[in-house]
């Protein structure tokens, strides 16, 4: 676990961007135990009020459910997970757009473009 | 709660700090920022009573400091506090004789997460070994608050890591921190709260995730604005 932090957004922002990320490429799958704040301040190097903070927010989201004496895992519920993932999808495509509209690109030649990287199977990731 | 009310130092005619007031809470790290010479040691000299203050006061937990304080609240200053020809093993039977809150097994996991040996002279010890020698002999001490003098400055870049990876460990949990540093890089996303002095006055104390949030800028962007703005 690595996140290259900005100074500019909320640390604890960065860390739940981080999860939803993780959780929606599959590398943290529905039900998995994460770690405690404790570890997760260690692994991250945050400070654990940050690693506390940034749990509070996902579990007032449900992207994860702690029960007493137990580890944090993340949730199982559908809904949540389907609306994580077009939050991240709208929220890349949102980007996108602005980006090429501030450069003056057509939204045909945007497309075309998007088409063709997409079956070159092009990524930056 | 470490409460500092107004407080005034002069030495000699020259004020050195000018009624400075501010809080550290228990469980966070609130870090002193300015350049040299504005007053940020003098300010831990004086909530350790290491030097008078000419008016104003200094509480901790709600009162006044006192020889049993000292208990509860440690100072690490940047420059060796025992005796030269003390091995780091003797150094920390001297803590042990000294204080009743010493911690011997806290001292040994620091043993080992600085990877000093005990065997070692401490006037042998490398800048970034002593420093790191003067935070196990501190932060062995079961207290709720720790005052730490630049433990960053002059000290290589991986001692800095590492010093810096205490605070995200149990070895600080809960405790009251304050820090003082002229650089914020090392330590900008690890302090719950900053406070920015120059000659002698505050000039603006914030919470650092709040001034992200709500402003969108980083402590150096707050600190470009006070200092040159």
């Amino acid at each position: 676990m690595n996140i290259q932090f900005n100074n500019r957004d909320p640390v604890y922002v960065q860390v739940v961007r981080y999860f939803k990320n993780q959780i929606a490429k599959g590398f943290l799958e529905p039900g998995q135990a994460i770690p405690s704040r404790r570890e997760l301040a260690n692994q991250l190097k945050i400070n654990p009020n940050t690693a506390q903070r940034a749990y509070k927010e996902m579990e007032e989201e449900g992207l994860i459910k702690t029960e007493k004496n137990q580890p944090s895992r993340v949730t199982s519920d559908e809904n949540v997970l389907q609306d994580l993932r077009d939050e991240l999808i709208v929220q890349a495509v949102s980007e996108f757009v602005s980006s090429v509209k501030s450069i003056n690109v057509s939204l045909d030649e945007a497309l075309n473009l998007v088409k063709q990287k997409y079956e070159k199977g092009d990524s930056d990731d | 709660m470490i409460e500092v009310n107004d407080v005034v130092k002069k030495f000699g005619r020259k004020e050195v700090l000018k009624g400075i007031s501010f809080t550290a809470n228990k469980g966070e790290i609130t870090c002193l920022i300015g350049i040299n010479g504005v007053g940020k040691t003098t300010i831990l000299n004086a909530i350790m009573k290491l030097t008078p203050i000419n008016s104003g006061e200094i509480l901790v937990d709600g009162k006044k400091v006192t020889k049993s304080t000292f208990e509860k609240i440690t100072f690490i200053p940047d420059s060796t506090i025992m005796l030269p020809g003390f091995t780091i093993n003797e150094a920390m039977d001297f803590m042990n004789d000294y204080y009743e809150v010493w911690n011997q097994e806290r001292a040994n996991e620091f043993l080992k997460f600085f990877r000093l040996n005990p065997e070692d002279k401490i006037s042998t010890l490398s800048k970034g070994n002593t420093a790191k020698t003067n935070l196990l002999l501190g932060l062995s001490l079961d207290v709720d608050y720790v005052l730490m003098d630049e433990p960053f400055s002059g000290i290589d870049m991986f001692s800095r890591e590492q010093i810096a990876e205490v605070f995200t460990t149990h070895l600080i949990e809960d405790r009251g921190v304050i820090i003082t540093t002229h650089e914020i890089n090392d330590i900008e996303h690890l302090i719950d709260k900053a406070v920015l002095l120059d000659e002698g006055e505050i000039y603006k104390e914030f919470n650092t995730e709040e001034i992200r949030e709500e402003e969108g800028k980083s402590v150096v962007d707050v600190m470009r604005e006070v200092y040159r703005g």
